[in-house]
């Protein structure tokens, strides 16, 4: 097993301590700001693994074509060095989208804190609407 | 029903955590060793080779989009149903948190004076009017050269709302009122982007009312429809087809977007405390 194989265990594992957290977060803790938390841990996450999917060894490249009249040769080389472009692509819009939800969802936090003043879970479900 | 004991609650809490902690770890390992292979692999899948390969194809137009941005090729033209309807994820998003934290029947919710004399030092307030400057310029050229170089209207917006945001905590939400960063300008300019969106999206709709095949989206000359295609460039400007269009409105939907839910955030306390407590 080279050097370069366990570094990437050793992220694969990191990433999935990083969801196991998360997960624990947003399933038990009874704090609402907390599960906010860990629900933008879990798409972070999620993003990165998404991003190690994309990426070849060797002497990859950015998946951008540095001229704009490429001749054939130069295509066949980009193609054959530069990283997986689609899953950067889904990350891309999948942070922002990530960005708007957790705004939504701590707006609906805030909002629960000034008119019941509590972000407990268990207390806010005894609450009469 | 008898009350659970604290050490039956916790040895319930531990079960649960392994559980989910064999569960992930099962499949993590499944997915790297089993369906991707040995990752990173030498080779990436023929469906990205592809796209590589065509985005700026020159000697293949049929199937090209006009960009040598393999990353933006496919979020508005490849796959651009795909960031169209995450816009409206987004759209409806903001609309949900501005609706949360609306406050009815108060018009003018921060009167001029409240705040003066309050707010950071002098250093803090001069660097982040120099910092607010630079930001604002790297976020127009992030939107307009998103086509060419890594960036586009989604990384554009986030990065302009921050300088709203650094606006927010260096001064206040009078200075940014003063400048005509309000609710009232964001929102439509918000739905100008969006808008926008919609109808570059549309124009090759509009192009099949006379008769032409076009696909909806369609940005260069394709196979079964070979009759449209938005201009590529413009000599050395190049726009990269409909590209240019689509990250210009979606850094105005997404910019003015994030800076209506922090201007909405950054409403102080006491105004809710006063309508809230009418009710």
């Amino acid at each position: 097993m080279t050097l370069s194989q366990i570094l990437w265990i050793y992220m694969y594992l990191t990433l999935i301590g990083l969801i196991a957290v998360s997960v624990y977060g947003i399933v038990r803790r009874p704090n609402l700001l907390k599960k906010i938390i860990a629900l933008s841990i879990f798409g972070d996450t999620a993003n990165t693994f998404i991003i190690f999917i994309g990426f070849r060894r060797g002497a990859a490249t950015v998946p951008i074509l540095p001229t704009l009249n490429p001749t054939l040769e130069q295509l066949i080389a980009f193609k054959n060095t530069a990283v997986d472009p689609l899953p950067q692509c889904l990350v891309l819009t999948a942070i922002v989208i990530n960005m708007s939800v957790t705004a939504f969802l701590t707006a609906l936090a805030i909002q629960l804190y000034r008119l019941y003043g509590t972000l407990d879970v268990r207390e806010a479900v005894k609450l009469k609407w | 029903m008898k009350a659970k004991t604290l050490e039956e609650e916790k040895t319930h809490e531990v079960i649960i955590g392994a559980g989910i902690a064999i569960l992930l770890i099962l499949t993590v390992f499944a997915i790297i060793l089993g369906v991707t292979g040995y990752t990173p692999s030498e080779n990436i899948r023929p469906l990205a080779q592809f796209y590589l390969y065509y985005a700026m194809n020159t000697f293949k137009k049929e199937l090209w989009a006009a960009t040598p941005e393999a990353v933006n090729s496919m979020v508005w033209d490849y796959r651009g149903y795909d960031t169209l309807f995450e816009t409206s994820v987004f759209f409806l998003a903001v609309i949900g948190a501005v609706s949360v934290l609306r406050l009815p029947g108060v018009k003018d919710v921060v009167s001029k004076g409240i705040l003066s004399g309050r707010g950071l030092s002098l250093i803090v307030k001069v660097i982040t009017k120099f910092i607010v400057a630079f930001i604002l310029i790297v976020a127009i050229s992030i939107a307009i050269h998103g086509n060419l170089t890594p960036g586009g209207g989604f990384q554009a917006g986030a990065a302009v709302s921050i300088a709203s945001l650094i606006g927010l905590a260096a001064f206040s939400r009078i200075f940014l009122e003063e400048r005509h960063v309000t609710t009232k300008l964001m929102l439509p300019i918000r739905v100008l982007g969006v808008v926008g969106i919609g109808l570059v999206a549309l124009v090759p709709a509009f192009i099949a009312l006379s008769g032409i095949l076009v696909f909806a989206m369609q940005n260069q000359p394709k196979v079964w429809a070979p009759n449209f295609g938005f201009p590529p460039g413009f000599g050395d400007f190049w726009l990269s087809g409909n590209q240019f269009y689509y990250n210009f409105f979606e850094f105005l939907a997404v910019g003015a977007g994030f800076t209506v839910i922090y201007l909405m955030y950054s409403i102080p306390e006491y105004f809710y405390k006063e309508v809230l407590g009418k009710k």
